[in-house]
């Protein structure tokens, strides 16, 4: 018999996260820098996600321009002001299944999904944990990324992703909350539109 | 003065050969293309030239899938396979992924003119004065996560528009992803990779589709010895052609083989010398000789269709000469002139009508049909003009022992017909014959489609079906032409007329996706449209908010001139598009494909009416051609039977020539009836049959007429001989696997039979002498009346 999972109980030293259980819900806030090259100043954007394990991640930019990003295994919905504007079926762009997996693994800590790709180490100091993960092979032009750099001690706290053309985003996760109740009905109509 | 004749016909038959040994010297003129034989008011050679360079596109291309249980071992294998068909020269590999390279290329073409190139639906959004949903979208992609983010392009490209248009080519999906440099997909059991090769050279050349069947069967096989569970599947119309042929290759050798041997068996086993066998070759051979040196002095060249129906319907000639060989047999002692001249009316009338039916065929449009029936009635003459003045001549007086036992089943034969004891049988026999034929025409169904007349391999087809499933649709056969006087009309009318059609049809579901030139490269007038657009619904309005939400300052102007656009012309040359090439055929003639064509009929009647437009559908288009001959055969057989009628009438009456057309017109009827009745749908190689069949019958009745009542056990034994070898030769065509050579011997098969048996019946037409006397010089038969 499984042992019940505990909120808070932080067992697995290894991965430095419990992962996620299945009907536990991942809520918070994130600050993104965005450093492009050719641009003087980084693009700065801030708003909450939902992470919902096996289903999807909704990430809601906030400001400086409101524009909702659900990601599921089937690909990448964008939606403004309720209306779809991007789809992209991970079909069209296998990447997109790439970072559905890479983000909602460094959430919930589940990063076996992404061993197949890349190199992981880790390391840690006391209670907190640093994970760098690089690509297996580092020539594939479908794999746009260099270098993910991810600390956290109980959760994730942030990420650096370094893009092949050197652009990096640096993303901050704050009041981050488990909840173990189901996804709220706006967050379902968003996952399930954005699955098929 | 007969053998002034005689040495006269061997002078012309010596001018005939030596004139074909020039012409094949030269390379003998044979024309294999369809459109030769098309009524000439229904060639195109537009619509030609396309279905050719799509159809050789298609024919080209070859993709193998290999499976294996892990990634490594997969590509590993994959590798090999690829080197190994490349060391063979005859396959060019391609990787049919958009690399990083191809990318490349594809972005320093479009990147100085993109000023004129929008998306479909960026450009709908701009028409539609929702420029601000276009600049949302750049924004939402810059500020969403994993957005395709790139500063230096943003910085030329602030609503991300070519990045949009990139995305929107419409290259064909497939499940196949590129991985690190290999075409992979997973399923749920193996790691399969794809190896895509181009043949290199003609794909329907039969030696080198032998030697690539042969290289790759090589290759697998050390492969999957190697390791074990590799699974390697392929696909290609290189591997149906040679499995095809090499069938069909196998299978004619045997055929052709138990024809010659029962054949020569036959006649040397009857006669129990070899002479009359000699003599028939002679006769055969030089109908074709002459028939061949005739047709192309007459036409230039010929076509291997009429090659290969009119050799067989020379193959009747032969029965002339074994009627004179049969005369053997007569208990009535003679030189050679004497036998001669008993059955010259016979084959007179015989091969008059003969004649008859095939000019018959020179009175349809169609070219295939007209070489037929020159090659022929040439071949038939000089046949007959052997057997008539050189078959004495070589012939030596002689008489043959074992006759009278022959002799005697022939006797039985006509009892049947005649005697009041079957009188019974024989009714019985007619209305059971009349209820077959009446069931087999209500239930007549012409069936010409192409796919039915061909046996595919049913293992490639299911390694066809699994590759399909495996990587998804794949381009269909069918395409549309646009025709129009330059490249810049024709972009256009794929732009305004073309395009929305196809919308809709993929809104309906008849397709998945299409390949326009203009989806590529849009004409001229459409860039312009779409920087003056950019201009007025996008920078205008929406510029400075883009810039000041991404915190860029104003800098940049756009490097292309307002004015410039991208020609088709230089994006062809620059061969940085793939697939462009295959989509323009030339100035003004340009091919849309198709994915996933699921409603042909559909399409069709959506572009049908559109001017410089035309839906083509190359195998639809080959049954509709053969439904087309198919069609005129029938007729043209009805005719013939009609105009034989009408001449035999003259000779025997209405009532006796109506004798003599029963049987040939019974087998055609009662044959084709039966075969309908087991199933078979009728289709183009039948309604040819009918015309041979026709010929060859009606030249037995006639014997049979023509033959005075004491000879007519002779007569008798002639046709049963001359049945036997045709049933040898085409009848034996009935144990073929391939449909349409099944179809062809089926018929004759039945028919000889049918013929056969009731060709005593003839004899109740009998000529009527005072139609003779009266009318001389109409007589179909007076060249009999001089010899007799």
């Amino acid at each position: 018999m499984a042992a019940p999972i505990t909120l808070g109980v932080f067992a697995d030293a290894a991965s430095g996260i419990t992962p996620l259980a299945e009907g536990q819900v991942l809520r918070g806030r994130f600050q993104q820098l965005r450093f492009l090259e050719g641009l003087q100043a980084p693009l700065k954007s801030a708003g909450n996600f939902t992470l919902v394990p096996g289903r999807g991640l909704i990430w809601r930019t906030e400001t400086p321009f409101a524009v909702t990003t659900v990601m599921t295994p089937a690909g990448l919905v964008q939606e403004l002001n309720n209306r779809e504007i991007v789809r992209m079926p991970s079909a069209r762009l296998p990447f997109m299944s790439k970072l559905y997996a890479m983000l909602s693994g460094a959430l919930s800590g589940d990063w076996d999904p992404l061993e197949s790709a890349f190199q992981i180490t880790r390391q840690e100091e006391g209670r907190n944990w640093r994970i760098r993960l690089e690509p297996t092979r580092t020539d594939d032009p479908a794999m746009p990324i260099r270098t993910i750099i991810a600390r956290g001690s109980r959760l994730l706290e942030e990420l650096e992703v370094v893009k092949a053309n050197g652009d990096h985003d640096r993303l901050v996760f704050l009041n981050q909350k488990l909840e173990s109740t189901p996804p709220r009905a706006e967050e379902l109509r968003l996952l399930d539109n954005a699955g098929h | 003065m007969r053998s002034l004749f005689a040495a006269a016909w061997v002078a012309v038959v010596a001018v005939a050969a030596a004139y074909l040994a020039v012409r094949v010297h030269d390379g003998l003129p044979l024309r294999t293309d369809l459109l030769a034989l098309l009524p000439s008011e229904d060639q195109d050679a537009a619509v030609q030239r396309a279905t050719d360079a799509v159809s050789r596109q298609l024919a080209r291309r070859v993709v193998f899938l290999v499976g294996g249980e892990s990634r490594v071992q997969a590509r590993a294998a994959a590798a090999r396979l690829a080197a190994d068909i490349e060391a063979t020269g005859l396959l060019v590999p391609v990787t049919r992924g958009l690399d990083a390279d191809q990318l490349k290329r594809l972005g320093s073409l479009y990147g100085p003119y993109r000023r004129g190139l929008l998306a479909e639906a960026d450009r709908d959004l701009l028409i539609a004065g929702r420029g601000e949903e276009v600049a949302d979208k750049a924004l939402a992609q810059m500020f969403g996560v994993g957005g395709i983010a790139d500063g230096n392009l943003l910085r030329i490209d602030p609503f991300l528009l070519l990045p949009s248009f990139f995305s929107a080519l419409p290259f064909p999906l497939s499940r196949l992803k590129l991985d690190d440099g290999m075409l992979t997909l997973d399923d749920d059991h193996k790691v399969w990779v794809a190896v895509v090769g181009l043949v290199v050279g003609e794909p329907f050349a039969l030696d080198l589709q032998e030697k690539i069947v042969r290289a790759f069967d090589t290759s697998a096989a050390a492969l999957q010895d190697a390791t074990p569970g590799l699974e390697i599947k392929r696909l290609g119309a290189v591997f149906f052609a040679e499995a095809g042929s090499s069938t069909a290759i196998r299978e004619a050798s045997t055929l052709s083989t138990i024809s010659m041997v029962g054949t020569i068996a036959l006649i040397v086993g009857m006669f129990r010398r070899i002479r009359p066998l000699l003599h028939n070759l002679l006769v055969v051979g030089i109908g074709i000789v002459a028939a061949l040196a005739g047709s192309l002095a007459w036409f230039g060249n010929l076509h291997v269709a009429a090659l290969l129906f009119g050799t067989s319907l020379i193959g009747v000639a032969f029965d002339y000469g074994l009627y004179y060989s049969s005369t053997m047999f007569d208990p009535a002692d003679g030189t050679p002139r004497e036998r001669l001249r008993r059955i010259m009316p016979g084959i007179v009338l015989g091969s008059l009508t003969t004649m008859l039916g095939y000019a018959a065929l020179a009175l349809a449009p169609f070219p295939g049909l007209r070489q037929i029936a020159v090659f022929s009635v040439i071949g038939l003459v000089a046949a007959f003009a052997t057997v008539v003045l050189l078959l004495p001549a070589l012939d030596r007086k002689q008489t043959v022992a074992h006759a009278p036992l022959l002799l005697g089943a022939m006797k039985w034969a006509h009892a049947f017909w005649d005697g009041e004891r079957w009188r019974r049988v024989r009714a019985l026999l007619l209305i059971t014959a009349v209820a077959i034929t009446a069931a087999g025409f209500a239930r007549f169904r012409a069936d010409n489609d192409v796919r039915h007349m061909q046996s595919l391999s049913p293992a490639l087809l299911r390694e066809q079906e699994d590759i399909q499933r495996l990587i998804g649709t794949t381009v269909a056969t069918q395409f549309l032409l646009v025709e129009a006087g330059d490249d810049e009309t024709a972009l256009r009318r794929e732009e305004t007329v073309v395009r929305p059609l196809l919308d809709r049809l993929e809104t309906s579901g008849a397709i998945s996706g299409a390949q326009t030139p203009a989806a590529f490269i849009p004409s001229a007038a459409r860039q312009r449209d779409n920087q003056t657009l950019m201009r007025t619904a996008l920078d205008v309005p929406f510029l400075a908010r883009q810039r000041s939400v991404l915190g860029m300052e104003a800098v940049d102007t756009p490097t292309s001139t307002p004015d410039e656009t991208l020609s088709l012309k230089d994006a062809l040359a620059s061969e940085a598009v793939p697939l462009l090439r295959e989509l323009v055929l030339g100035p003004g003639l340009h091919v849309v494909t198709f994915q996933g064509l699921t409603d042909p009929d559909a399409v069709r009647t959506m572009f049908a009416g559109i001017a410089g437009v035309r839906f083509i559908d190359p195998t639809a288009d080959l049954s509709a051609l053969l439904d087309k001959y198919q069609y005129r055969a029938v007729l043209l057989t009805a005719l013939s039977a009609l105009l034989m009628f009408l001449g035999l009438a003259r000779r025997y009456g209405w009532k006796g020539s109506g004798w003599v057309m029963l049987p040939p017109v019974t087998a055609i009827c009662l044959g084709s009836a039966m075969l309908i009745l087991i199933g078979q749908p009728f289709n183009f190689f039948h309604a040819m049959a009918l015309v041979l069949l026709l010929s060859v019958t009606s030249d037995y009745a006639i014997f049979c007429a023509e033959s005075p009542a004491y000879q007519r056990q002779v007569t008798l034994l002639a046709v049963s001989l001359a049945a036997l070898t045709t049933l040898l030769s085409f009848g034996l065509l009935a144990a073929s696997r391939v449909p349409a050579v099944f179809s062809f011997g089926s018929t004759m098969l039945v028919g000889i039979l049918l013929a056969f048996f009731l060709a005593p019946l003839a004899t109740r037409g009998k000529p009527s002498l005072s139609e003779r006397s009266a009318h001389p010089t109409a007589d179909p038969c007076n060249v009999g009346r001089l010899v007799r």
